[in-house]
């Protein structure tokens, strides 16, 4: 890097939420001039609270930011750090499509536009053709925002974050740091390499931190990596000059110690029963010509960094999104593209999520949201009447086979910790038993003693001849629960990796 | 759960149904006192034949709100069915309660299939769909006064039992079962689901367009008999009927506890509302408040439960 | 290249070919009676009950809500004319956009500050409005004398309350099309978190849309007052609340909001106006013609509201 004094640099910050959740904890960053800096870590890991209060809407507890070498306090809303050169382009969200590229361009900042006779239209829209141009934007500025395809859109709200930092700096020379919170999350594959070659174009007009957790992004397009894990930073690579691979920075972002592990692999209870068949199965811009088998009682593991496809397969196969090509065949049927999910679930297919407002009804009692799935259960024989007491001692064996710790099945899940939520979540499929049960980043964020609970439940969920399917960001659970994994990647299936296999090469 | 009754914690979880009783109990105090008139036995038969129909029509929009929806459309739909039936009962004997009860469920069933696979917003659509009905209505009866000849019809809610009119028993009969449906069935459960959370609803394997037609179906339907009921208990009746219910039917499912955001409260609930408004309704008309006070009134507090009941917590966007 | 140019305006406004379309089959099928002055002057006069009603709502429409007071703001508005005209003299007649300020003020702190969904809400306060209006007339119909100078005609064949709406609709458009106010509203109805993300007060300017609308409508109901004969009913009419939400929603303002606006809201009040007068010309029954305003009002929501893929409704 030219300058050795970075534009932006953070020391020993910490946060802290209802003074118990430790957010982060002595984390320091530092940006240099014309730098895309990556910023990974799990969800949770504190990265999104970081960049929270580098723009503005966070406050921390400790710690020292500078800006260009000059020690300044730390922003205290969005506005503020416009001011001093930071600026953030959300995930989702951000754009307003119904707005002309010009409009969206000054959102926000139109002060200096306001003529006697409304707006300043001409000016702006000039004002945004020259900005666009310095970006190198393709785009009309006189096109709706909702036309632009999304990787265009992106650059249009990072045009305009540093618009915004150039307006409300007036005219003072500061240099703009743009964050870049997860900004391929909605793009299909073919959009991102677009918008990475764009960025790429706009490197010597500001600086980044580009938030992420997709790892061959993160390799590909950043010159320096930093890692947070739990709220604290584990691991900084300068690509330039560390040797590091995927695998490295995939331990660095992952690597629990304390994981109960304790748990051996158990014996294979897969059965040579095919109940589920995919042949060629293609969702344009996610994931092409993926083919597998799934057998009664087998775990399949769909591996791959996030932003492979793998958990749009996951979501095509719950009957969430629709599939462009190929065939899918559940124990033998053929089974439509558009089908609605409560179709898939009277062929047998459940879909689990790790994340619990997808899950359950929080205004509800443990033993409701386990009984919504599993209603037939409840009722008496051919009257479509809840019978309350089945519904509690249903709740009640589930509750205790699982740990589920509360004061009573009747309690609401609202006052549930995250781990009993997702016991919850999964308790009521281990009931429902489907023939398939797809799981999503089952153990998200939850500790380690529930996480052990929940292995188990798995593990009797295919002992009872559930097949499973996982989509998760830990190897180890894969390597763990699965008998076969496919490594996925931009969207493809690579290889096929057995067990023992995989196994080797996780535990390394 | 059990705990202490009166501790802090027991008033606050049952909040929602503590405070309607409350106003009740001041409500009915407070016209004791202006008007000690007001318990008698006349009085209360008045009070039990305001209360019957409209009990029967605000259960089936209480599933409505329930399910995070709403629907406009229900004064017209009793309106209309209860002018079909006392237009036809000559023709079609009393085949014209099957039919004004098959038209309403139709309509309901319309106003669904609108929200559900039209993707229009149900208050829009039941706003749409209650001006064609109101259309059709008025065409039928040519903004006429019809008068209901037929004896035996008026007795389904006029014949006295036990010293009460026997649409105050249909009345709780039909609440009954609808607290019933709400509360011990699958069909409930399913209602109460897609208000209290439509992706976790879909994805726990529920029928979202399908239930959003049967709801509002029943909605129709029991518009539709509580416009039969109450046709019977008129004896006659034109364009007039059911015109200025909606705010206080609203407003009596609101008071209830069922908030405007979904997915809590139930027909259990809404007893108490339709008790607290009607009861209002009948003390103000003993205050000789027009009605035209009484709108004003209905409306301020339709607005004040309404806020008072919603769950901003959850609801991110408000439109 | 020519042609097309001519074609834009029609493809982004589908609505003004239905209009062209309209006045082309009335004009042929009543060639005696359908292009006359009266008759176009009994058009622009219901062009302007519809536009002045639907002008304020519209921009509330933009940002995705609704606002159904208006009828409510006339009505209530008329009597309060009525009862202060004796002791204020013609001043009394600036109650109406008082009022109206009032109440859109009221509105937009319930709405934005307590999530309470508008269209209940405003409807509500149309139901308080409207018992409050029969309470102080004590249930008559009370005339106003002396505001006919809004109405005097000034130019043949064009009713003069079209003259007077006519800055006032030029007001609208361009605080919608223009201004910063504007350009919110666009932005709320598009994207409310993303104009929050943005920086942008939504709550206040939720509050400054209802305002506005009740602004306008209160300034519009000057006109109308005298316009519609210089009294207010004391019975609602149904009717006078859905059509002008029939001339937004037809003008090409869904009501997800986000697009649209005043400028579109006078093509659809225009539009209906048309429409309207050519079935009366028909001589169908009253009760049909409500019918079929029902139908169109259904079939322009259908179209107009259906909700963006992948935004749940209810």
């Amino acid at each position: 890097m030219e300058s050795t004094v970075p534009v932006l640099e953070v020391q020993d910050v910490a946060k802290t939420f209802d003074g118990v959740v430790r957010a982060l904890d002595g984390v320091s960053i530092a940006v240099y001039q014309g730098e895309i800096v990556g910023v990974v870590g799990e969800n949770g890991a504190g990265k999104s609270t970081l960049m929270k209060i580098l723009a503005g809407v966070y406050a921390p507890d400790r710690g020292a930011l500078f800006l260009g070498g000059k020690k300044v306090p730390f922003p205290r809303n969005p506005k503020e750090a416009a001011r001093w050169g930071i600026s953030i382009v959300y995930q989702e969200r951000g754009v307003i499509p119904h707005l002309r590229v010009y409009e969206f361009l000054f959102l926000g900042h139109e002060e200096k536009y306001r003529g006697p006779f409304g707006l300043r239209r001409v000016e702006m829209r000039k004002e945004a053709r020259a900005i666009l141009d310095e970006f190198h934007v393709a785009c009309d500025t006189e096109s709706f925002m909702y036309e632009l395809p999304l990787a265009t859109q992106k650059m249009v709200e990072i045009a305009r974050a540093v618009l915004g930092i150039r307006l409300e700096s007036e005219g003072r020379a500061v240099a703009p740091v743009i964050i870049l919170d997860e900004p391929t999350a909605p793009l299909t594959l073919e959009e991102r390499k677009d918008l990475f070659a764009s960025i790429l174009r706009m490197k010597g007009r500001a600086s980044f931190i580009f938030v992420s957790h997709i790892i061959p992004e993160i390799m590909e397009f950043v010159d320096r990596v930093y890692v947070l894990r739990d709220g604290k930073l584990v691991a900084h690579y300068d690509f330039s000059k560390d040797v590091v691979t995927e695998e490295d920075l995939f331990r660095a972002i992952v690597g629990r110690e304390s994981l109960a592990y304790a748990l051996g692999a158990e014996e294979s209870t897969a059965t040579s029963e095919i109940v589920l068949q995919a042949e060629g199965l293609t969702r344009n811009g996610a994931y092409y010509d993926v083919s597998f088998v799934l057998h009664r009682g087998e775990c399949l593991g769909l591996f791959g960094p996030a932003g492979s496809g793998k958990s749009e397969v996951v979501r095509t196969l719950a009957g969430i999104l629709s599939f462009d090509g190929g065939r899918l065949r559940v124990k033998g049927q053929e089974v439509h593209s558009h089908e609605p999910p409560y179709i898939r679930l009277t062929r047998g297919i459940g879909y689990c999520s790790g994340e619990s407002g997808r899950e359950l009804f929080f205004q509800w009692s443990i033993a409701k949201n386990i009984s919504i799935v599993n209603l037939e259960k409840v009722l008496y024989p051919h009257l479509p009447v809840i019978r309350f007491r089945r519904e509690e001692t249903m709740a009640k064996s589930i509750a205790e086979k699982l740990g589920i710790k509360a004061p009573s099945v009747h309690t609401d899940c609202y006052s549930l910790s995250g781990g009993n939520k997702q016991k919850v979540s999964m308790g009521k499929w281990l009931e429902r038993s489907p023939d398939i049960l797809l799981l999503e980043d089952p153990t998200i964020g939850i500790d380690v003693g529930a996480r052990e609970d929940i292995y188990r439940v798995l593990f009797e969920m295919k002992r009872r001849g559930i097949a499973l399917v996982l989509a998760s960001d830990d190897p180890k659970e894969y390597a763990l629960l699965c008998d076969r994994i496919l490594v996925m990647r931009k969207g493809r299936v690579e290889r096929t990796v057995e067990a023992k296999e995989f196994r080797e090469m996780a535990v390394v | 759960m059990r705990g202490n009754v009166l501790s802090r914690a027991w008033v606050r979880r049952n909040a929602g149904t503590l405070w309607p009783l409350l106003v009740a109990f001041a409500i009915v105090l407070g016209f004791q006192i202006a008007n000690p008139a007001f318990l008698r036995y006349e009085g209360f038969i008045t009070l039990i034949y305001a209360m019957s129909y409209f009990l029967i029509a605000a259960c089936g929009l209480t599933f409505v709100i329930m399910m995070g929806s709403f629907d406009f459309a229900v004064p017209s739909v009793l309106k209309l069915a209860a002018l079909l039936c006392v237009m036809y009962i000559g023709r079609f004997g009393f085949f014209a309660i099957p039919l004004a009860l098959l038209v309403s469920l139709g309509i309901g069933a319309l106003n669904g299939v609108l929200l559900a696979y039209l993707r229009v917003p149900s208050f829009m659509a039941t706003l749409g769909v209650s001006i064609v009905v109101e259309g059709i209505a008025l065409y039928l009866s040519k903004g006429f006064l019809h008068i209901m000849y037929d004896e035996r019809f008026r007795a389904l809610a006029t014949t006295f039992l036990l010293g009460l009119p026997a649409i105050f028993y249909w009345a709780i009969g039909i609440w009954a079962l609808s607290t019933f449906l709400a509360i011990c069935t699958p069909f409930g459960r399913r209602t109460y689901a897609i208000g209290g959370n439509l992706i976790a609803a879909r994805l726990s394997g529920i029928n979202v367009e399908r239930q959003r037609i049967l709801v509002f179906a029943l909605s129709g339907f029991l518009a539709g008999v509580a416009g039969v009921l109450y046709m019977a208990q008129l004896g006659g009746g034109s364009m007039l009927i059911g015109s200025d219910m909606s705010i206080p039917l609203f407003a009596s499912v609101v008071a209830g506890g069922t908030a405007l955001s979904g997915g809590t409260g139930g027909p259990h609930r809404t007893l108490l509302g339709v008790i607290i408004i009607t009861w209002m309704q009948s003390g103000m008309l003993m205050l000789a408040l027009g009605r035209d006070m009484q709108m004003v009134i209905f409306g301020l507090i339709a607005v004040a439960v309404a806020v008072a009941t919603m769950d901003r917590k959850r609801i991110r966007v408000v439109k | 290249m020519r042609f097309r140019r001519f074609l834009a305006p029609f493809i982004a406004n589908p609505v003004l070919l239905v209009l062209v379309g309209l006045v082309v089959l009335f004009s042929l099928l009543y060639p005696q009676r359908f292009l006359t002055g009266l008759n176009l002057t009994t058009i622009l006069k219901q062009f302007v009950t519809l536009t002045l009603f639907a002008l304020g709502p519209s921009m509330v429409v933009v940002m995705g809500s609704l606002d159904l007071s208006y009828v409510g703001i006339w009505m209530l508005g008329g009597i309060l004319v009525w009862l202060l005209a004796p002791t204020l003299g013609p001043w009394a007649i600036l109650i109406f956009p008082l009022l109206g300020l009032g109440t859109g003020l009221f509105i937009g702190v319930i709405h934005a500050k307590g999530k309470m969904p508008s269209f209940i809400l405003t409807l509500c306060l149309l139901v308080v409005y409207w018992g409050l209006t029969a309470i102080l007339s004590r249930g008559y119909s009370r005339a106003v004398k002396g505001y006919e100078f809004i109405t005097a005609p000034l130019v043949p064949y064009i009713p003069t309350a079209f003259l007077w709406s006519l800055p006032l609709i030029g007001g609208a458009v361009y605080l919608m099309a223009r201004t910063r106010i504007g350009l919110y509203l666009y932005a709320i109805g598009s994207n409310e978190e993303g104009a929050q993300l943005a920086g942008i007060p939504v709550t206040k300017y939720k509050i400054i849309a209802f305002a506005l609308s009740g602004l306008f409508t209160g300034l519009g109901t000057i006109i109308l007052f005298q316009h519609l004969g210089g009294s207010v009913p004391v019975e609602l009419n149904l009717k006078n609340v859905v059509w002008p939400l029939v001339a937004i929603v037809l003008g090409g303002t869904p009501l997800v909001g986000g697009s649209g606006g005043p400028q579109r809201t006078i093509i659809g009040a225009l539009t209906f106006s048309v429409f309207y007068r050519g079935l009366y010309l028909s001589l169908l029954h009253p009760e049909i013609l409500q019918l079929l305003v029902g139908v169109l009002l259904i079939v322009s929501i259908i179209v107009g509201a259906r909700g963006i893929k992948g935004v749940e409704i209810t």
